[in-house]
């Protein structure tokens, strides 16, 4: 092989890692993103909810299936969301490596909580309503305290 | 150097080192209350286990093979505390005989708990976070001791830290202990209600906030100057953030939404309780009676 050949065969090489590199840091940076938007979402149907608890807004179970809805079509895709190789990008991520370790567990609490937005979603009696928001707010509890670093 | 000078020089660097060992061992000694500083009174376990939760002593005295997220159940100790200096297992709180607090007399849980020293007179390293709980009346002690004495006994025995030498290190805290603590206790202030008192006890006191939101110096000693304005995590990773300002900087409306947010937590849609060591004291907040989370509510939101 000449000098020259040599040469451009390196420089393509590096190129490509570099590509393969900038790409698979692009979609874990992309997946961050997707899925902190997807959370925004859903944080913000919770406190929707949570406002009927507190009494800020009436009961109303055309809200409560709307919103339990959007959380529970959320959660539904969230696994999606958590690739693997998606623990650092080029945004801040407070997902802890435990997700990616301990998969299954994972998976469990985010079906966990899947299926306590789905029965949310039928509650249309309003005394029904705490303790099923409660089965999910403590869903979302159980899985953050394990798999979500503390934000400041 | 003559013989006779040499013999001279060591000699002084003999009484020197003598007189130096002295110094230390005297500054470093344990200095426990004495039995007679009792106060008579009869303990109260339910006002204790309030002071329990307040403390969330069981997020920290808790089993090593406790699942994550589990419930705490019995304070029997063991699971590893890591800190930027080493590991720690907090000790079993249960009152088993031989690895717990069955045989301690009151006197020890005092010393304990405000001075920070065993029954055997050694120094416990500030992780166990006496110097916000000797703030606490002796007759709050007493509740927690008599709190603690009617749960089961389990055994659990005890572990000593992961540390680079440890027993020196253990002596060096009553240096620390001179210069980091004074004798203060809890006074009320008369110009703010019954229930902001409270708050700022239970913060302030039982409730050891500051460990972790007050800043530390170089000492490891809590900046008082800037209390409760967070900093550096203990822990050694990220942030603790402020506890100032927090209707202010838009964190809460009012004292009836903080009060649901250390009630509820996550439960309620409250997601900055919900992460890390906060989201295992807001589950033992939730345990307090309502009129003491809002009272914590109500001295917080009154710090600027």
């Amino acid at each position: 092989m000449s000098r020259n050949r040599k040469r451009a065969l390196a420089v393509a090489l590096v190129a490509a890692l570099a590509a393969g590199t900038a790409s698979m840091a692009d979609s874990s940076t992309d997946a961050i993103r997707d899925r902190q938007q997807t959370m925004k979402h859903v944080g913000g149907a919770m406190q929707n909810l949570a406002a009927i608890a507190k009494k800020e807004a009436p009961f109303d179970s055309e809200v409560v299936k709307k919103n339990a809805g959007a959380i529970a079509e959320a959660l539904k895709k969230a696994t999606e969301l958590f690739p693997e190789g998606s623990d650092k990008g080029d945004v801040e991520t407070w997902a802890q490596p435990e997700i990616w370790s301990d998969r299954a567990d994972f998976e469990k609490k985010l079906e966990t909580a899947e299926a306590a937005a789905v029965a949310l979603q039928s509650v249309t009696v309003e005394s029904a309503f705490p303790p099923a928001l409660g089965k999910l707010g403590n869903a979302c509890k159980a899985c953050h305290q394990t798999y979500r670093r503390a934000k400041e | 150097m003559t013989r006779r000078s040499r013999l001279r020089a060591a000699g002084a660097l003999l009484v020197f080192g003598i007189v130096g060992a002295i110094v230390l061992l005297l500054l470093t000694r344990p200095r426990p209350l004495d039995v007679s500083a009792l106060p008579a009174h009869t303990p109260d376990p339910a006002r204790g286990e309030v002071l329990f939760h307040a403390g969330s002593c069981g997020a920290c005295h808790k089993a090593a093979e406790a699942a994550p997220g589990a419930d705490e159940g019995l304070p029997t100790g063991s699971a590893a505390f890591p800190t930027p200096i080493g590991t720690f297992y907090p000790g079993n709180l249960t009152p088993d005989p031989e690895t717990g607090i069955g045989r301690w007399s009151e006197i020890d849980f005092v010393n304990a708990v405000t001075r920070g020293l065993s029954p055997d007179g050694t120094h416990y390293f500030p992780a166990f976070p006496y110097p916000s709980l000797r703030l606490m009346p002796l007759e709050d002690v007493l509740d927690l001791h008599a709190y603690l004495v009617s749960l089961p006994a389990v055994r659990s025995p005890h572990r000593e830290p992961d540390l680079p030498m440890t027993a020196l290190a253990r002596r060096g805290v009553g240096l620390w202990k001179r210069l980091a603590l004074d004798d203060r206790h809890f006074e009320a202030d008369p110009a703010r209600s019954d229930s902001w008192n409270r708050g700022a006890y239970l913060t302030n006191g039982p409730g050891h906030c500051g460990e972790c939101h007050t800043p530390r110096n170089w000492l490891m000693i809590a900046d008082e100057s800037r209390h409760l304005e967070g900093g550096p995590h203990p822990g050694g990773k990220g942030r603790v953030p402020s506890l100032r300002g927090l209707v202010e900087r838009g964190r809460y409306k009012d004292v009836s939404d903080l009060t649901l947010a250390l009630r509820f937590g996550e439960t309620l849609g409250y997601d900055k309780l919900s992460a890390g060591e906060m989201a295992k004291i807001q589950m033992n907040l939730a345990r307090l009676p309502e009129s003491d989370v809002q009272a914590i509510s109500e001295y917080l939101l009154s710090l600027k």
